[in-house]
């Protein structure tokens, strides 16, 4: 824990990405063919949905369920537990795929950099 | 109308009666019967040994703690300046006569006893000195200063990449140009 401090603020402070700037290497890099992220809901469906803007994301369609299924089994709190499953689920496979995105990215600059480094 | 006759007649005969004594005497120099009578008042500032004593003995104390405010036309009379103690500061064990007020019948009273009564100014002594106090607050303020500016130039974060939106980053929910062609946007599983 908080060793990804001590990199971006001490040891590699030059290297270590800052989430809060785009990232910089190419997407495809290490891959020979790369899958695009699949969007399920439509617009459509996410505005008559009336999601707040941060839930527009690639679980909105596992959101929707949920919200339609909480609807119609009211005021049974405890229904949906799949559904709530589902979404769960869904969202902590986005956050570990965005730990990935930064540990590629932070792999990818050392090696830059290593590469850079070598005598030509 | 009898009683309404009988009272009138009384009226004229006070009126008549007053007139010797001038209108103002009888209406506006009556004294009012609420505040405090003559000898409830401070007598006049005493400037002999004698009146000093006389004083001191009318206020219970002796002529040693007896000690007048100044004569500088306040209006305090020979009333004695007692020290500026908050009645909290006094003994809560002692027996008083009147333990609410901490104080024994007959003592003589502050003349802001009401100000150092004890839910009202207290002037018991601090529990450390001044420059601790302060040292201590500003001391304590002046790190968390130092450690809200370091969070700030050293923001903690989670090592993860920015989250992914679709639609070309919810381009037109976002308040974007529907006209306009957004930046296109891929983003990829991993």
């Amino acid at each position: 824990m908080g060793s990804h401090l001590v990199r971006s603020y001490v040891t590699e402070t030059d290297t270590t990405p800052d989430p809060a700037k785009p990232f910089t290497s190419d997407p495809t890099t290490g891959f020979d063919d790369r899958t695009e992220r699949e969007m399920v809901a439509t617009q459509d469906q996410m505005n008559l949905a009336m999601l707040p803007l941060e839930q527009r994301d690639y679980c909105a369609h596992h959101l929707i369920k949920l919200m339609k299924c909480k609807r119609d089994n009211w005021p049974n709190f405890l229904a949906c537990k799949h559904e709530r499953h589902d979404w769960d689920y869904c969202e902590h496979q986005d956050y570990v795929m965005r730990m990935k995105e930064y540990e590629r990215e932070r792999r990818l600059r050392l090696r830059q950099k290593r590469i850079e480094a070598q005598p030509a | 109308m009898k009683m309404a006759a009988l009272g009138a007649r009384q009226w004229a005969r006070a009126l008549l009666k007053a007139r010797g004594q001038g209108f103002t005497n009888t209406f506006i120099g009556a004294r009012a019967a609420s505040g405090p009578s003559k000898d409830m008042l401070p007598g006049p500032y005493p400037k002999t040994p004698e009146e000093m004593a006389a004083a001191a003995k009318k206020y219970n104390m002796t002529l040693h703690d007896y000690k007048p405010y100044p004569d500088d036309g306040m209006g305090y009379g020979d009333y004695p300046m007692l020290p500026e103690k908050s009645q909290h500061e006094r003994d809560p064990w002692y027996g008083w006569d009147h333990p609410d007020f901490r104080r024994n019948w007959g003592e003589p009273m502050h003349w802001d006893f009401d100000m150092y009564i004890r839910n009202r100014v207290d002037t018991s002594p601090l529990a450390m000195d001044w420059k601790t106090m302060y040292t201590t607050l500003l001391g304590f303020v002046g790190f968390m200063l130092f450690m809200f500016y370091v969070g700030e130039k050293f923001p903690s974060y989670q090592p993860v990449a920015p989250k992914q939106y679709p639609y070309n980053n919810l381009h037109l929910e976002s308040g974007g140009d529907p006209e306009k062609a957004p930046e296109e946007v891929k983003n990829y599983t991993i």
